[in-house]
């Protein structure tokens, strides 16, 4: 409305008065209907049918707000005082069925969970969601009992698995060479009279004797093991740093069968040393012991990965 | 006065007595209590305009429930039950909040 009296504005200016009663009726439209009414100049009534959409609206609002007006009251007649009419008495027995229905479907509602008022389809559903979640369940079930029996039988792998590991140390102290051994082997007995024998001799023999399936092995007082070395002194050869006095005996478990053919062969360690002068006797034997031991030793940077 | 009465007694009785909906009507009874909400609110609005009848108010009332539960009841048989009564529902909701505006502006002028 305010668009429309800007652009009129300028056509009306030369007639100040018809002017100022134009904007002053644009306030309200009660207002100004008043004025068309009263019959305020011929300008006035040209303006009214100048802008006739406007007037209806302002009418049409006048009678909202009457009508809003008598909604009001109506209702409040109504409410107060309570008449005893036909259409309140209908009003409420239907309004009774409807409180009624509608604390029903509350309780229900709230009474035993979504079951009571659910239909068919959606029972079928939750069915269906319950098989799969019990069959779900049963699985996980019979997971937790196949581990228990599980570990039920693991009692006697743990036993079992002790007994193999303390098997596994006795084998590895005897490589280690901190526990004593005994069994069949040969006796190896090295007579240098000339010190011709030096101590690559004394390693080749020991390395022949291992390539043999020699398992453990004793060299005068001292275990041979995997880090055995041989030096040559000014006065003889040393092993570990021990004199070795003659003869140079060697205590070998092993297969005697394979043993000794390993030191007979022809080429082999004991042509060798008898070509240095030296005599090798070797002597099989059912029952060789070597008791010897070396310390165990705690490695200092080297720890088991597993 | 005598009309809201009746609602509060409606609902008092249904919460004390505890009355038992037989299990076939059962599914049908939230879309029946939402399509007489909406009848209700029509009506308030048509008392607050000034045309209230209470002929046609107990005529819109029984003709909503039914229709309403007609409809639910079609939608299990044609196996779109569950889509149906969502639709009733919106479409009820819809109504009841125009309804709830219109009333809002005869109360409130707003």
């Amino acid at each position: 409305m305010s668009d429309e009296q800007t652009l009129r504005e300028p056509d009306e200016r030369p007639e100040p008065g018809t002017a100022a009663e134009g904007t002053g009726g644009d306030e309200t439209g009660g207002q100004r209907a008043e004025g068309a009414a009263s019959g305020n100049g011929p300008d006035s009534a040209v303006q009214e049918s100048q802008e006739p959409a406007a007037d209806g609206g302002a009418a049409a609002e006048r009678a909202a707000e009457d009508r809003v007006a008598n909604g009001r009251r109506r209702l409040l007649n109504g409410l107060w005082p309570p008449r005893l009419s036909r259409a309140q008495l209908i009003v409420a027995v239907l309004l009774f069925v409807l409180g009624l229905g509608l604390a029903i479907q509350v309780r229900t509602t709230s009474d035993n969970g979504a079951l009571r008022g659910a239909r068919q389809e959606d029972l079928v559903r939750i069915l269906t969601e319950l098989d799969n979640r019990s069959q779900r369940l049963q699985d996980e079930k019979r997971g937790l009992e196949s581990q228990r029996s599980q570990l039920e039988t693991s009692s006697n792998q743990a036993a079992e698995a002790l007994k193999q590991t303390q098997q596994k140390e006795a084998q590895l102290g005897i490589l280690a060479g901190t526990v004593k051994a005994e069994g069949a082997g040969i006796t190896l007995t090295i007579t240098d009279r000339h010190g011709g024998v030096q101590a690559d001799s004394l390693l080749d023999t020991l390395q022949e004797l291992r390539a043999a399936g020699a398992e453990a092995i004793q060299i005068d007082d001292v275990r041979v093991v995997a880090d055995t070395y041989f030096t040559q002194g000014a006065d003889g050869v040393l092993i570990d740093g021990h004199k070795l006095s003659q003869p140079y005996v060697f205590k070998v478990i092993g297969n005697p069968q394979d043993l000794e053919p390993a030191l007979n062969i022809p080429g082999g360690v004991v042509q060798t040393l008898e070509k240095e002068q030296a005599t090798a006797d070797v002597v099989r034997s059912q029952k060789i012991v070597v008791d010897a031991l070396r310390p165990s030793k705690q490695p200092d940077y080297a720890r088991s990965s597993q | 006065m005598i009309a809201v009465l009746g609602l509060v007694v409606g609902v008092v009785v249904g919460l004390v007595l505890r009355p038992v909906v037989p299990s076939g009507v059962e599914p049908y009874l939230p879309i029946a209590v939402v399509a007489a909400l909406d009848a209700v609110f029509g009506g308030l609005r048509a008392m607050l305009d000034g045309i209230f009848d209470d002929k046609v108010f107990v005529v819109s009332f029984l003709s909503n429930v039914v229709v309403a539960a007609l409809i639910v009841f079609l939608g299990d048989k044609l196996g779109v039950g569950a889509q149906l009564s969502t639709g009733v529902v919106v479409v009820l909701g819809i109504r009841i909040f125009s309804n709830a505006a219109a009333i809002r502006r005869h109360v409130f002028r707003a």
